[in-house]
């Protein structure tokens, strides 16, 4: 039997009970025991709910939780259509890579990214809890004799309301064999909304406690018998090579196990990780001196984007367009133009990249724990770092120190060097990424030039939209396998960037792909966080063109969108937008959404002496579907505002010579607590299935930001971070 | 040879003087609840208490702690009944999670220092720890509510 059956079979031993599976074509069933080993040995199913004579409901958790707050989410799903006693319930990860267990959105693919995980799963999760309960229902109708249209069920309970009767779940399972066959689940079984318990109710979240007494365990936190551990020195630049290695002095260090040259750069073994620290600093390797990312440079690059958005004679790759918008825009009599500008951020994740791996003896298997965005990645990129097949390779999943985009695909550097390292020396590993680090490998949002043009009707409605961003790929670094370079589609860096963001007659939006000068990637809210920023501020642009307010224009573009104005009228109540401020103080707005989600939104700024933008409170409306976990969406939304406004004030990666010059948060400050804005959430009331929340509330923040600097002081901050030196530099122009 | 108290328990450790103290504490002693950020003194992730006051155990070197009482987060209730941490949960301040350790180790010793302290208190000192995931609003309404609980 192979592993992945092994340890299916493992997570059903702990179900007397009744199990739900998914098989491996798509369908739930309920099972008992012994349906249960049966399907075993013909199917690859999945074990998704398991119900045990103890009350004890067990659902499985198959995304994986980097703080969105899946974890609590997910089993709140399936527990409503369960009627479960929440206090009951538990949830489990999902360690392995399987399709059975990956989000119905992504066909099986096991990721936890684009802010789909509630939206993905609900409906299966909803049915698979639906017909655990019709188990329920039925197996109890048999015991006492019933037709199963009397029983009911609530909190965990089976309930026969005219004789009186009532068990709980786990007292069902014991009355004797579970009636499994019963009729399947359609979308007619499942409650109404309004019929929901534990949706949309304020519980607290299954990870908080043991998030507040040090228990939870991240991957940095393993520690496994005669574990050593792994510090790497990496190139200084992407590409070079150690050509001489001096380690003598490295090795001399009491407790170094071994000096080894990785992928990744040469590595420290060591018995402590402050050993491997003292020791790495000991190295003196002579890289090579070849690598074409030398010549990097950001601050070129940005010259060179910008150059490339604005030759609008040079057409780039075509992402969205409708009508002939240049044409449009050549015969107009007035068209306004704009570029903005955003420069690299970093995930800054707060716990650094980890990996803890262990090769088995006869090199024939392994095993390795980390904090992940995939499982599916993970597996795959652990299966060709040893070249061994997947089922040979036992993964387990740990809480992450932070995702953001971060843990997606990154297992192809630091968990192939953990899995090397152990496969050398015969012993687990333990790699860890200092800070500096992280920060020095990065993966990047790419910085991006973005020119916009536009023409009104007579009417002030858009009659033409143009929009070129120049930025490198991030599909073509990051998942290469989804890139062609002969039809350039890069949703990772284009997405808010598809001229839909208002209705125009004509619009076109081009992709100018450049080179590559840095490692890139997704990063909160991927391309909405430079892409809505360069859109709204170039709609406020307009507004003052028109001698309008801004939200006044924005309601008229959006006349017919009766969500987009509701969200916009909602969040200027919210403000009292039209209350003026006080003196020294300016607001500003921008509505932006995250795929099928929409926020407007307001900030509050002041600028201080130093000219740095100080943001005192933001409004935000959204609209979100239904809110599973209405506290959880708050705290999603403040989360993403808080880190969309530390990028648009203060974050920038600074490459000089193909080396990033930051190197830790002294140099690469993000928001701290002090300077972390009031925050006001409204979540529009819907029944209308759930959509993405994650990243919902970080692309509105930039520009709401930067079109209330602009009522602040008259000037246009046209470049993300808008910092002191920026604002100053605008300010004495 | 190192001799403190750690969370109460007399310890001996036999490190280098000069190791940090988090890695003595994740590494020597198995306690990972006290979490490495940025060895640099910047995130606060490290937060523990020396003779009670809040300290980045990333730049204090095992020296510095002979003889002191060290409290980590395992040790500052013995099931996670200490004020801050019945406020962490009740606020659900947690997203990731990683920094919180920290957190809750500054806020605690806030209190026990002032008990009462104001929101620009509050704010000025818990800007000693970053958090990625933007959980500061509510890191001050756990701290107002424990401060507020302490009270009663």
């Amino acid at each position: 039997m192979s592993d992945l059956a092994l340890s299916r079979r493992g997570v059903l031993k702990g179900a007397s009970g009744l199990t739900v599976m998914m098989l491996a074509g798509g369908g739930l069933v309920a099972c008992t025991p012994e349906q249960a080993e049966t399907h075993l040995t013909t199917a690859s199913p999945s074990a998704w709910l398991m119900i045990a004579s103890d009350d004890t409901v067990t659902i499985m958790f198959g995304a994986t939780e980097i703080g969105q707050g899946g974890m609590t989410a997910l089993p709140l799903i399936v527990a409503e259509e369960l009627d479960a006693d929440w206090s009951k319930v538990k949830v489990e990860q999902v360690h392995s890579a399987d399709p059975t267990f990956g989000n119905p959105i992504f066909g099986g693919d096991q990721s936890t990214v684009a802010s789909l995980t509630v939206q993905g799963y609900f409906d299966t999760l909803r049915k698979a809890g639906a017909l655990a309960r019709r188990v329920l229902i039925y197996t109890a109708a048999a015991h006492w004799g019933v037709p199963p249209e009397e029983i009911t069920t609530r909190s965990g309970q089976v309930l026969h309301p005219s004789t009186d009767r009532s068990l709980s779940f786990g007292d069902v399972i014991t009355t004797g064999p579970l009636t499994t066959d019963v009729p399947d689940i359609t979308d007619a079984d499942l409650k109404a909304p309004e019929g929901f318990e534990l949706i949309g109710t304020e519980i607290t979240r299954l990870d908080s406690p043991d998030k507040s007494t040090g228990a939870a365990i991240y991957a940095i936190d393993i520690a496994l018998p005669d574990m050593a551990y792994a510090a790497v020195l990496a190139p200084p630049v992407e590409g070079e090579t150690p050509i001489q290695i001096g380690d003598t002095d490295a090795r001399a260090v009491s407790g170094v196990v071994d000096v080894l040259t990785l992928p990744g750069g040469v590595a420290v073994i060591a018995e402590k990780y402050d050993i491997a620290l003292r020791a790495r600093d000991l190295l003196d390797v002579t890289w090579s001196e070849t690598s074409p990312f030398r010549g990097a440079d950001s601050q070129a690059e940005m010259a060179e984007l910008t150059a490339a958005c604005e030759t609008t004679d040079t057409p780039g790759a075509v992402y969205a367009e409708t009508g002939d918008a240049i044409s449009t825009l050549t015969q107009a009599d007035t068209i306004i133009a704009a570029t903005y500008q955003t420069d690299y951020v970093y995930h800054a994740q707060i716990e650094p990249l980890a990996a803890v791996a262990s090769v088995d003896a006869d090199g024939q298997g392994a095993e390795f724990w980390l904090g992940t965005q995939s499982q599916s990645n993970a597996m795959r990129h652990a299966s060709e770092a040893l070249d061994l097949p997947s089922e040979s390779i036992r993964p387990n999943v740990t809480y992450s120190g932070g995702g953001f985009g971060r843990r997606l695909h990154f297992e192809r550097d630091i968990l192939r060097d953990a899995l090397l390292a152990s496969k050398a020396i015969g012993r687990p590993v333990k790699l860890i990424w200092t800070r500096e680090d992280d920060l020095r490998l990065g993966w990047f949002r790419p910085a991006t030039a973005q020119h916009l043009r536009a023409a009104l009707t007579p009417e002030r409605k858009l009659a033409a939209w143009s929009h070129r961003l120049a930025a490198s790929s991030i599909l073509d670094f990051m998942d290469p396998a989804r890139w062609n370079p002969e039809a350039p589609r890069d949703f990772l860096v284009m997405k808010n960037a598809d001229g839909k963001a208002y209705p125009a007659e004509t619009f076109r939006t081009e992709h100018i792909v450049t080179p590559r000068r840095a490692r890139v990637t997704s990063w909160r809210g991927i391309g909405t966080g430079s892409n809505s920023f360069a859109v709204e501020s170039f709609i406020d642009e307009l507004a003052h063109a028109s001698g309008e307010d801004p939200a006044d224009f924005r309601l008229h573009l959006q006349s017919e969108d009766a969500r987009a104005t509701g969200l916009i009228r909602k969040v200027m109540e919210m403000s009292d937008y039209r209350t003026p401020r006080p003196e020294g103080r300016a607001i500003g707005l921008a509505l932006a959404g995250y795929s099928s989600s929409l926020a407007a939104g307001v900030a509050e700024v002041s600028a201080d002496e130093r000219e740095e933008i100080k943001v005192h409170q933001v409004w935000t409306a959204i609209e979100c579907g239904l809110a599973v976990h209405p506290d959880n969406v708050r705290a999603q939304i403040e989360g993403a505002i808080i880190m969309g406004l530390s990028a648009a004030l203060k974050e920038q990666v600074v490459i000089q010579g193909g080396e990033v010059q930051n190197t830790n948060f002294h140099d690469y400050a993000i928001l701290r607590a002090n300077e972390a804005p009031e925050i006001e959430v409204y979540i529009t009331p819907s029944t209308a299935p759930p959509t993405s929340v994650g990243e919902l509330g970080l692309p509105m923040v930039a520009p709401a930001v930067a079109n209330a600097v602009f009522n602040l002081t008259g000037k246009r901050l046209r470049h993300l971070p808008i910092t002191p030196a920026r604002l100053n530099a605008a300010l004495r122009e | 040879m190192t001799r403190f108290k750690l969370n109460g328990q007399p310890v001996t450790v036999e490190a280098d003087e000069d190791t940090q103290l988090l890695w003595v504490l994740r590494d020597h002693l198995g306690l990972t609840g006290t979490k490495y950020g940025c060895g640099a003194a910047q995130c606060g992730a490290c937060t523990v208490h020396i003779d009670g006051i809040a300290s980045y155990a990333c730049i204090t070197p095992l020296l510095a702690v002979e003889g002191t009482e060290v409290t980590t987060i395992e040790g500052l209730s013995e099931t996670g009944d200490h004020p801050v941490q019945k406020a962490w949960v009740a606020e659900d301040v947690p997203q990731c999670g990683y920094c919180q350790s920290g957190q809750i180790m500054r806020a605690a010793a806030l209190l026990a220092e002032n008990p009462t302290p104001t929101r620009e208190e509050i704010s000025q000192t818990m800007r000693a720890n970053l958090c990625r995931c933007g959980t500061y609003g509510r890191i001050v309404k756990a701290v107002e509510r424990a401060a507020n609980e302490g009270d009663q």
